[in-house]
């Protein structure tokens, strides 16, 4: 067979493509690790990825036919471009030997990152963190404490954004890193969250040795790899329905799908399935929750209609501002559901556990909602973003401007909440 | 032609409509027609069916319209809405709307002298009460094979200017659509003094006035099924005032210094901005959705339209209201434009049924 590849290839070639190897490599019933090494290796796993590194080097839009295909064949479809962020952040600013090294295990699951980026005194502020990095030979030499760092016990190695220049202004003296965990100094405290579970941690690092080939680009350099970083954070979230599923990983895999499993209450995205309740409740005629329903029904529709918009406009290669806004609109409409499914409960949303498992189960989502508005950047960092890059508006006189990172006034660096 | 995706054709549309409004209404003609004795003078009105063909755009074709539909509609009237166009081109659309599909014979001089720029039309649903659905309909309809109409309608668009005006009005078998020639005998009307002088209103009065029906039935589902096409034509006008409010507030926000700074730069400013942005672009996507669904025939047009004339009456009049208070004193200045678009977003918000009303409509359609 002869094949066109990279971006020149057509959807009939794709899929013709796809489907040829499907049939010569794909069994019902099939998977497990064999299969995965197969398939990494092949290319399908993450198609617009170069050929030359476990890709097809096909175009974007082709993701969604290759997609199909798996499907059509009973396959699960494998987007490790979109779902990767460690390794197309890898491959977008490593070395060709940090390429090799890095990506295949990354892909084949052995690997498992988390990101180290949070500090007790550097969240919204992130450029503000103070873990160092202190060049030694060929290795660097890491301290200082990361914090909210979620599946940090699951992985085996971490993005690292540390300072390795103080006496310039706080963006200009950052560096990058993948970091192997399994190092003498690397101490991960799982922290006690107000859902009741334990997914996010404080990471302590003293005197980590870390060699040089862990590096991700420049020198100092490290704010713009973080910007790919980020920037590959936010597609995972785009990609999920309803903008969320990256934040719902965050809050706890395991009681989300539960909970999913378990009951209208929490079930939606927004969080429940309201009409069901209403009239299960008796309130179905109420005038106040037929007024809050319709309302939240509003929202949910149309942030999902933002969506749709967005990739119609994308489709005729516009870039759409509206990509911008679902994170903000989600998150009115979580805590816009739980303040309605609350209402629905009356008086026993005060009980809790055993008592009132209902109640619980509301009372945990009315937490979660908080992943939406805080995690990933808060609200007010999404209306700043929407404000100054999307309306033009100026940003706010940074009294840290200019200023070299040493005389900063800067917030505690450290904080143990374990 | 999938939900959201524009053609060629609409850009051009848009465009061209962009550039009539904007030449033929700016702000001084807006409120030079405020005060007029009509809302717009008819040699404008013939030039707009003659140049640009809007008033027969969703004219069928065999009347000397563009046969165009529910998407190209909302494009014109975002477009109007965002530069507050006065005049009779909602009220005559809408009552458009009662036309088409109706029985030729009753129907076919009407759209030809609309689509010609000949007739402004306007329909009249609601009474002294102010309610929108059939229930509220009180005017009597008696006859069989002539029909006379007997009541008292109000808040009636463009009402003193219509040369047609579509009446809702209860018969035995219930509440049906008739036509009724502005010449008619028995037909008194009186202008209000309202709240919104780019929008006119009239309180019509009919005594024992000859009627033609246009719904066939009084089983309410044609009703129903313009209310719809009417709340979504309004919704597509409120999402492009809101759009302009927005905009407005952010040019000034840009330029306007205090504190050493524009006050753009402020958060309590920029928040609000960015919150007005997200209602602003969720309800175009409403309305264009809604667009998209009564162009389709889609049965999601009953949920969609009642959800569109909610959210984006309160966007449209939350976004004025966050113009004004961006713009300080200076939009408490009769000279200054914003008022005009808090006014637009209040009579738009109320007319052809309220936020309120819609919503409950929205959430007996949704099965609750
Ligand atoms: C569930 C969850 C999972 C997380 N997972 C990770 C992870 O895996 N890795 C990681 O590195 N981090 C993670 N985070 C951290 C997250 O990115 C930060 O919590 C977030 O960016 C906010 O930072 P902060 O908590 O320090 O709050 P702060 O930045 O201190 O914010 C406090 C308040 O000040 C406001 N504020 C701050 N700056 C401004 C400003 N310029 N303008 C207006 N208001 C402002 C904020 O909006 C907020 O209301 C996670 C957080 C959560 C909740």
């Amino acid at each position: 067979m002869t094949e066109t590849a990279g971006a020149a290839a057509s959807e009939e070639q794709v899929r013709a493509q796809v489907a040829a190897w499907l049939a010569e490599n794909w069994r019902p019933g099939g998977g497990g690790p064999q299969w995965r090494e197969r398939l990494i290796d092949s290319g399908w796993a993450a198609p617009t990825w170069p050929v030359e590194w476990f890709g097809r080097g096909l175009h974007r839009d082709m993701r969604r036919v290759v997609a199909e295909e798996f499907t059509r064949a009973g396959a699960k479809p494998v987007a490790l471009d979109v779902t990767q962020l460690f390794a197309n952040t890898i491959l977008a600013h490593g070395t060709d030997d940090q390429k090799r090294e890095f990506v295949r295990p990354l892909a084949l699951g052995e690997h498992r990152g988390c990101l180290l980026y949070s500090e007790p005194g550097a969240g919204s502020d992130l450029a503000a963190l103070q873990t160092r990095a202190d060049r030694d030979g060929d290795t660097w030499i890491v301290s200082g404490q990361k914090v909210w760092t979620s599946g940090a016990r699951e992985a085996t190695h971490g993005f690292l954004i540390a300072r390795t220049d103080w006496d310039v202004p706080k963006h200009r003296g950052l560096t990058f890193f993948w970091i192997p965990l399994d190092r003498p100094g690397v101490d991960i405290r799982p922290i006690h969250q107000v859902t009741g579970g334990s997914e996010f941690n404080e990471v302590f690092l003293t005197d980590v040795v870390v060699a040089d080939s862990h590096r991700l680009g420049e020198v100092d350099n490290g704010w713009r790899v973080l910007q790919t970083a980020l920037g590959f954070e936010r597609l995972i979230m785009g990609a999920a329905a309803g903008g969320s599923s990256e934040q719902r990983r965050r809050a706890g895999r395991k009681d989300t799908a539960k909970a999913d499993r378990q009951s209208p209450w929490t079930r939606k995205i927004g969080g429940a399935d309201y009409i069901e309740l209403a009239k299960t409740t008796g309130k179905a005629g109420d005038p106040v929750t037929r007024q809050e329903i319709a309302r939240l029904y509003t929202l949910e529709k149309v942030n999902a209609w933002n969506g749709m918009r967005a990739r119609a406009d994308s489709g005729r290669g516009a870039a759409s501002p509206l990509a911008s806004i679902g994170k903000l609109a989600m998150s009115r409409i979580v805590h816009t559901g739980v303040k309605v499914t609350t209402d629905l409960l009356g008086t026993a949303s005060v009980l809790d556990g055993d008592e009132d498992p209902v109640a619980a189960e509301v009372n945990r989502s009315s937490f979660a909602a908080f992943v939406t508005s805080i995690g990933g950047g808060t609200d007010q960092i999404q209306r700043n973003i929407i404000g100054e890059r999307i309306l033009g508006l100026p940003k706010e006189p940074e009294v840290d401007r200019d200023v070299p990172f040493r005389d900063v006034r800067k917030a505690r660096a450290t904080r143990r909440f374990s | 032609m999938g939900t959201f995706e524009f053609t060629e054709d609409h850009e051009a549309l848009r465009a061209s409509v962009r550039g009539f409004v904007e030449e033929t209404f700016p702000e001084t003609e807006v409120r030079r027609l405020m005060a007029a004795p009509t809302p717009l003078e008819r040699s404008v009105w013939e030039r707009m069916a003659r140049e640009l063909g809007l008033q027969g755009l969703i004219v069928p074709e065999e009347y000397g319209g563009a046969g165009a539909g529910a998407v190209e509609l909302a494009i014109v009237l975002e477009e109007f809405g965002r530069r507050l166009v006065p005049g009779p081109f909602l009220s005559t659309a809408l009552a458009t709307l009662t036309l088409i599909g109706g029985d030729p014979a009753v129907t076919a001089d009407h759209l030809e002298g609309i689509a010609a720029g000949r007739v402004v039309a306007t329909v009249a649903l609601a009474e002294e009460d102010g309610g929108w659905d059939a229930s509220g309909v009180r005017c009597e309809a008696a006859g069989e094979d002539e029909w006379r109409l007997t009541g008292t309608k109000s808040f009636v668009p463009d009402g003193m200017d219509a040369d047609l005006l579509v009446v809702a009005a209860r018969t035995d078998a219930g509440v049906r659509l008739f036509a009724v020639d502005g010449g008619a005998d028995g037909l008194a009307r009186e202008e209000l003094d309202v709240f919104d002088l780019t929008r006119r209103l009239a309180r019509v009065r009919l005594d024992g006035v000859a009627a033609t029906p246009l719904t066939a039935t009084g089983d309410g589902s044609e009703f129903d099924r313009f209310l719809d096409a009417a709340r979504l034509a309004v919704a597509a006008e409120q999402a492009g005032g809101a759009d302009f409010a927005l905009a407005m507030a952010v040019a000034y926000a840009k330029e306007r210094v205090q504190f050493g700074r524009a006050i753009g730069s402020f958060q309590a400013i920029k928040h609000m901005c960015a919150d007005a942005f997200v209602d602003v672009e969720s309800a175009r996507s409403a309305a264009y959705y809604g667009a998209w669904a009564i162009a389709a025939g889609s049965p999601e047009t009953a949920a969609v339209a009642p959800l569109a004339k909610a959210f984006c009456s309160d966007v449209f009049f939350e976004t004025a209201r966050t113009n004004m208070q961006v713009h300080g004193g200076i939009s408490f200045t009769y000279e200054h434009p914003a008022h005009l678009y808090y006014r637009r977003a209040k009579s738009g918000a109320q007319l052809w049924g309220s936020p309120t009303a819609q919503r409950d409509l929205l959430a007996t359609r949704i099965g609750l």
